[in-house]
């Protein structure tokens, strides 16, 4: 039969970033899709050379805009562990709460666009209206909305008062009530699950086959989730990955739903056992420059990150790297691509949850 | 297979019919900020004494001063308002609001501020410095629109 390509992106309606994929098309079946990566490189990595380690954080974080407190956080992290700074307890205490909080904004966002790219413009809203609220506790806490800046090497620049904190979870279990609404839809309307049930779907097999990461993984019913391991004060709380069976983008959905009410129940649970604030600083002084390399490893929305730096003992890194989720779930979504039909390709697409500007820095 | 009269959508969009909207009648409803907002970079020339050291912590490179020429200068649309330079000023002469009124306020364009966003400021130089090189505005901004 004829093959006929059709360049899917940059531009499209359906794409809330550029990703650029050609579709080879058989009729309206796809058997191939290319990918490209680097329409919007803009070279933040070789940045490092010029920026003196210590602003390099505020780079890092302009990766992505949704994701920024994650990346600004790992760098933080990747650079107390080569310098040995011991952070105090209550900046590492912070820093899970402002990451839960991303998690929460990350999903609401992405949910809305999911519902955006299967039609359901009216859900798509309701999702953000209750992300606007996020953003605000993150405007009061942090002083931005988007790009927090909150992160430096050795803690934090800005505490949080323990009233706030209470009266931050309180809100934000008032705005998980208002949410349960929301998932309820999610999940069970008719026509959402007629769209998305049993689409694009991922085997456990083939997810460990492509290395699927994040709630890609876990929608397959992988148990991967790098807050498992412990790090970053998530051992001294209850966590249990969510975890789903089918595989297709009506399970990665839901998984994003469930993260959203588990992110809420983890700040609860950080803000109760977390010590009390005593006006004690939440930072550190960091003398010296850095020298060695290491690897970090962060749960990010998406999925899990890893950081690479080596330093040399200058003020400028020798190497900085990140690899982020998106990047690991290309491979997943070019074997879910192949063979379906055209008219599922945005939700298959959506439902990884594409970061490009992570993906090509 | 689903039922297709489970229809959770509907009530939420009734009740949403006869509720108040959720989106500000902006201009003419505006959000106050937060108390912990950042803003942008106001800097307080009295204070300064060129010291130089907020502008090598700058990461985007939006601020310059000399020493000699008494001279300090912030490119706005360059800054990215971390705060860095404020947690680095000793002279507490530089600060962050919501309401400067150097960036969006400035009306008159002034000799040597050519683009937007650009602002300088020149200090006269104290009694005893070399003639001519205090020529520029003494102590006060000069900031372009």
């Amino acid at each position: 039969m004829k093959r006929t390509v059709v360049p899917m992106g940059p531009q499209h309606p359906v794409l809330p970033e550029p990703l650029v994929l050609d579709l080879v098309l058989e009729d309206e079946k796809v058997v191939d899709a290319i990918p490209t990566i680097g329409y919007i490189h803009r070279g933040l990595e070789a940045l490092v050379e010029r920026i003196e380690f210590g602003e390099f954080g505020y780079v890092v974080e302009r990766i992505c805009g949704i994701c920024s407190f994650m990346h600004g956080m790992g760098y933080a992290v990747a650079m107390e562990k080569i310098m040995a700074v011991e952070v105090p307890e209550r900046a590492s205490w912070l820093r899970l709460i402002w990451a839960e909080m991303s998690r929460i904004h990350s999903h609401l966002l992405w949910l809305g666009l999911g519902a955006d790219a299967f039609g359901f413009e009216n859900l798509f809203m309701h999702c953000w209206r209750t992300r606007e609220e996020v953003l605000d506790i993150f405007e009061k806490t942090t002083g931005g909305r988007i790009i927090f800046s909150v992160n430096k090497i050795g803690g934090v620049r800005r505490d949080i008062e323990d009233s706030e904190l209470a009266a931050i979870v309180a809100k934000l279990q008032e705005l998980g009530a208002g949410f349960a609404e929301t998932a309820r839809i999610f999940e069970t309307d008719p026509s959402i699950r007629h769209r998305l049930s049993g689409v694009g779907i991922l085997s456990l097999e083939d997810a460990h086959a492509v290395d699927a990461v994040g709630p890609m993984a876990r929608a397959s019913g992988i148990a991967i989730d790098t807050r498992l391991t412990g790090t970053h004060f998530y051992d001294r709380l209850d966590f249990e990955p969510v975890l789903e069976t089918a595989g297709d983008c009506l399970a990665r959905v839901v998984v994003r739903v469930r993260e959203i009410t588990q992110s809420i129940e983890l700040i609860r649970q950080a803000v109760e056992r977390m010590p009390k604030g005593d006006g004690a600083p939440v930072e550190v002084k960091v003398r010296g420059n850095p020298t060695g390399e290491t690897f970090e490893r962060l749960e990010q929305p998406r999925g899990e990150v890893i950081y690479y730096i080596k330093a040399n003992g200058t003020k400028n890194l020798e190497r900085f790297r990140a690899r982020t989720p998106t990047f690991a779930n290309i491979p997943a979504m070019i074997k879910l691509v192949k063979g379906c039909d055209l008219a599922d390709v945005p939700n298959i697409i959506m439902t990884i949850d594409p970061c490009i500007s992570c993906t090509e820095r | 297979m689903a039922n297709p009269f489970n229809l959770p959508m509907v009530g939420r969009s009734l009740r949403n019919l006869v509720s108040r909207p959720a989106t500000r009648r902006y201009p003419s409803e505006i959000r106050p900020h937060f108390a912990g907002t950042r803003g942008t970079i106001e800097f307080d020339l009295d204070t300064c004494v060129f010291c130089g050291l907020c502008v090598r912590r700058c990461p985007t490179l939006a601020l310059s001063c000399s020493r000699e020429e008494r001279f300090f200068a912030i490119e706005q649309l360059r800054c990215i308002a971390c705060g860095v330079c404020v947690d680095a000023c000793n002279k507490d002469s530089l600060h962050m609001s919501v309401v400067s009124p150097t960036v969006h306020l400035h009306t008159g364009a002034a000799p040597g501020a050519t683009r937007p966003g650009h602002e300088e400021w020149h200090q006269q130089q104290p009694a005893g410095s070399p003639p001519g090189s205090g020529d520029a505005a003494g102590g006060t901004a000069v900031a372009a629109t």
